[in-house]
């Protein structure tokens, strides 16, 4: 009492005003990620074979598939994902079973306009006649990486 | 001549700086004084009873994280062990002494957003960026296991996701060491301080009759001195094998209330010491069919969340999918007795009084 | 030569005037609106790096950075800030009274203006020396309760007119403490006028002869500018921001502003009655007075800083309490001791 806790909380903040800054400038110096991090996501076309079982496992139906059947296997021509309903959860890279979905360390998703924010991942021709392995990913219609 | 005074309404909320969220008050005043107040929850209601309704039991525990979203990691464990109770699953040892430990971490980060909140509401910002700051730590911590910072996601039906990964336990044995220090910190600047015990000393006080009457739980009731914690009154999962306190109040006032908060802090900080010395290696997941499907039935658990007691009632027809989930959200609950709390109280009390019981918003309108 | 630079500043204009034929009645008129408008420049130039040094201050009690972006060391940030609620709507809500809704914004800066200009800033420094400084400072002082009050009312909203009304109760009861505690200093010094009072401390300031009045003076200098742990009426958590939440764009700026003016005021009152002024402590001559008098200033808006960023708030009636109960107790012994020992002490003979 008779200001001994007031006094104390003065030598308290007069400590931390000395101290150790924690945190940093921001936009300059960035703090790692950890590896389990969820930030946007990432698809490799070539591991996925079209299976759905992530469309399946999404809460909020955010992704979108389109497949084609080429020879005897299913090929991925459109994989969108409606990423203003995504709860990041990681319900659909648990799933997956060939790893072809996962997780990345980019954190800004965020876009000028609301149609840009849907994530288009994956938006290709099937081949006519046999599967290019080197089929490219078409992002020129993805506004901004990231 | 008689002068006549009047009472006025005064609408606190839904946007106001200390209502944690959406919540109003509408109070009506006499001066500064409370003649009555009615609170009007619902402001956030999502509806995530109904949503459940619609999704697989896995597809439900993101949306168990929105509910108590400063303490996810114990509302995903509380709805799976429904889950499990209800297709009456053993989980393995590791797997129980992670949620013992996330758990309890998660119990840190919500006393401690309470602690600084509390603070904030009666004006000391600086404790409340303190709260802020060191609950990074643990965020940080939760985030090297799961990958999200607030809602994890990280409980499944029969365990847990993911193991801890190696960074994890050098990080958590320094956050541990920390712990006391950080909580000496809070001690120094509010518990001690004697503008803080003006403010919340003998203010907002709930007699144990009335809290149980009210169905309390949590640090509001245990501010009262009514010995209620689920972890030891009621032991489920593996708390029996721990060694640690139980807090409790004398008068049930705020500053109880605030102060068993970071009491439990230190508590849990314990517990999460011998879990690390007791934790074996081995199998993190039960073995749990690919396809959920429990037997038709209805289960009731109930688990000591940060807030109180958080229970869910799970109905299944023997689908794939919840028929009714219900959820004892304890902060809903607590916040019943808030308008007769806060009758005759001032209107800086009454932002005291709703400060120490502690709600989150996401979980009061689920 | 650093020592006297504000006055051959006034008097190089001076000469100027009479120079050009100009009479000498209209040549200290001209001048003393210079004066004047220099002290509202130095008062705005002065409010804008308080509020960067409240941002740091803050910044660092809270293990953070603080503003770094704008300008060297972000030291523009304030002005940015400014710029940009200047360049924002003035909200006017209905059923307000426009007038005072309006004038109370501009108006808030005279009270601090007034009371800057009887401060000496250093040897010979005075805008208007007055014999009765202590008692004018005093009394234009208090007017900015009215000011706060006012807004309070024009602004037809519950939570401003319980600002308004804690304003009134606040300033009101601390008013007299603060009065109380100045009593003291001014039965030692034997003067009212403050260069006197300055002046009077050159043996030993009264911060060491009058202790329990300048806590006093800071408790309740700290409550008269509504600042923590007694800024009950602005307390953002209970009532918004009091007097204030209405106002939006400059109006809101203005205020913002005023309350850092304010605190200058009663941080340079605080110098001269008890920290010796201008005066150089130990004899460190070298240093002109003013900066001195900046020095100690400094200081204590610095303490007032750190118990802002360290202490809650306190609520309204222990706030009376404290006041009645304890501070004008306090000061009123204070007075009787004093007046004791001045008494004895001539009877020794000192």
């Amino acid at each position: 009492m008779f200001g001994k806790g007031l006094v104390k909380g003065l030598k308290i903040t007069w400590k931390r005003m000395l101290g150790k800054k924690q945190t940093v400038k921001y936009p300059f110096t960035k703090i790692e990620m950890f590896p389990r991090f969820h930030g946007r996501f990432v698809i490799d076309p070539d591991k996925c074979i079209s299976c759905g079982l992530c469309v399946n496992a999404c809460p909020n139906k955010v992704i979108q598939l389109e497949k084609q059947k080429v020879g005897t296997k299913q090929y991925l021509t459109k994989y969108t994902m409606k990423i203003e309903y995504c709860l990041f959860c990681g319900l659909c890279v648990e799933v997956c079973p060939k790893d072809a979905i996962n997780f990345s360390e980019i954190i800004d998703m965020n876009q000028y306009r609301r149609e840009w924010v849907t994530l288009k991942m994956v938006d290709r021709d099937a081949p006519v006649e046999t599967i290019d392995d080197n089929a490219l990913i078409d992002s020129s219609s993805s506004h901004k990486e990231g | 001549m008689k002068t006549q005074t009047q009472t006025y309404s005064l609408n606190l909320g839904p946007q106001h700086p200390s209502t944690h969220g959406v919540f109003r008050i509408i109070l009506e005043l006499d001066g500064e004084f409370v003649v009555k107040a009615t609170p009007v929850p619902g402001y956030l209601h999502r509806g995530i009873e109904k949503l459940a309704e619609a999704r697989t039991y896995t597809q439900v525990i993101p949306y168990t994280d929105r509910m108590d979203y400063l303490a996810g990691m114990l509302m995903n464990w509380g709805y799976v062990m429904s889950v499990e109770k209800l297709m009456s699953l053993e989980i393995p040892e590791r797997a129980e002494y992670i949620r013992v430990i996330v758990g309890e971490l998660s119990r840190i980060a919500s006393h401690m957003m309470s602690v600084g909140a509390l603070g904030a509401d009666l004006g000391a910002l600086t404790a409340f960026t303190y709260t802020f700051r060191d609950r990074e730590y643990v965020m940080d911590l939760l985030e090297m296991t799961s990958g999200s910072r607030m809602t994890f996601n990280y409980m499944r039906v029969g365990g847990v996701v993911k193991d801890f990964p190696p960074e994890f336990y050098p990080a958590l044995k320094h956050f541990l060491s920390e712990l006391p220090g950080m909580c000496d910190e809070y001690d120094g600047l509010l518990t001690g301080n004697e503008i803080f015990i003006a403010r919340t000393k003998n203010i907002g006080i709930i007699t144990p009759e009335m809290g149980i009457n009210y169905s309390l739980s949590g640090p509001t009731i245990r501010g009262s001195g009514v010995n209620l914690d689920l972890r030891k009154t009621r032991p489920y999962s593996i708390y029996d094998r721990f060694d640690f306190q139980v807090p409790l109040g004398e008068n049930g006032d705020c500053y109880d209330r605030f102060r068993l908060r970071i009491e439990e802090m230190r508590q849990s900080g314990k517990i999460i010491q011998q879990a690390l010395e007791q934790i074996e290696e081995g199998p993190i997941m039960a073995k749990v069919p690919k396809i959920i499907k429990p037997p038709v039935g209805d289960v009731y658990t109930e688990i000591e969340s940060s807030k109180g007691i958080y229970g869910s009632y799970l109905v299944s027809d023997g689908s794939t999918k919840p028929y009714r989930i219900h959820f004892r959200r304890p902060s809903f609950i607590n916040l019943g007795y808030l308008g007769d709390l806060c009758k005759g109280w001032k209107l800086a009390d009454v932002i005291a009084i709703l400060g120490s019981i502690d709600i989150v918003l996401g979980e009061v309108d689920c | 030569m650093l020592e006297s630079i504000f006055i051959e500043i006034a008097d190089i204009i001076r000469y100027w005037f009479l120079d050009l034929g100009t009479p000498e009645l209209l040549t200290e008129i001209i001048l003393m609106l210079i004066k004047l408008s220099a002290i509202l420049g130095f008062i705005i130039v002065n409010a804008l790096w308080l509020v960067y040094m409240e941002r740091k201050v803050a910044a660092y009690i809270q293990s953070r950075i603080g503003p770094i972006h704008t300008g060297p060391k972000g030291l523009l940030q304030t002005a940015a800030d400014i710029l940009k609620l200047m360049g924002k709507e003035i909200i006017l809500p209905d059923g307000i009274n426009r007038i005072i809704f309006i004038l109370m914004p501009i108006l808030i800066f005279v009270p601090p203006l007034m009371t800057w200009a009887v401060i000496p800033f250093g040897r010979d420094m005075t805008a208007v020396d007055i014999d009765m400084g202590v008692f004018y400072i005093l009394a234009v002082g208090s007017l900015s309760t009215i000011i706060f009050w006012a807004a309070g009312w024009a602004s037809n909203n519950k939570y401003s007119l319980i600002g308004g009304m804690r304003v009134v109760a606040q300033m009101v009861s601390y008013e007299l403490p603060l009065v109380l505690g100045l009593l003291g200093v001014v039965m030692i010094s034997g003067s009212l006028n403050l260069n006197q009072i300055v002046i009077a401390q050159d043996n030993v300031w009264f911060i060491f002869t009058q202790p329990i009045a300048f806590l006093i003076y800071l408790i309740a200098g700290i409550s008269e500018t509504n600042r923590a742990p007694f800024d009950l009426v602005e307390g953002e958590s209970e009532i918004i921001a009091g007097p204030y939440t209405e106002y939006s764009g400059m109006g809101f700026a203005l205020f913002f502003l005023a309350e850092y003016a304010n605190m200058m005021v009663v941080s340079a009152v605080c110098t001269v009655m008890f920290l010796g002024g201008w005066l150089a402590p130990f004899g460190m001559d070298f240093i002109p007075s003013w900066v001195w008098f900046f020095l100690k200033m400094y200081f204590i808006i610095f303490l007032f800083m750190w118990i802002r960023w360290t202490y809650p708030r306190m609520r309204v009636d222990h706030l009376m309490a404290f006041g009645w109960k304890v501070l004008v107790p306090l000061s009123l012994a204070n007075i009787f001791v004093t007046g004791a020992c001045i008494y004895i002490f001539r009877g020794i003979g000192w």
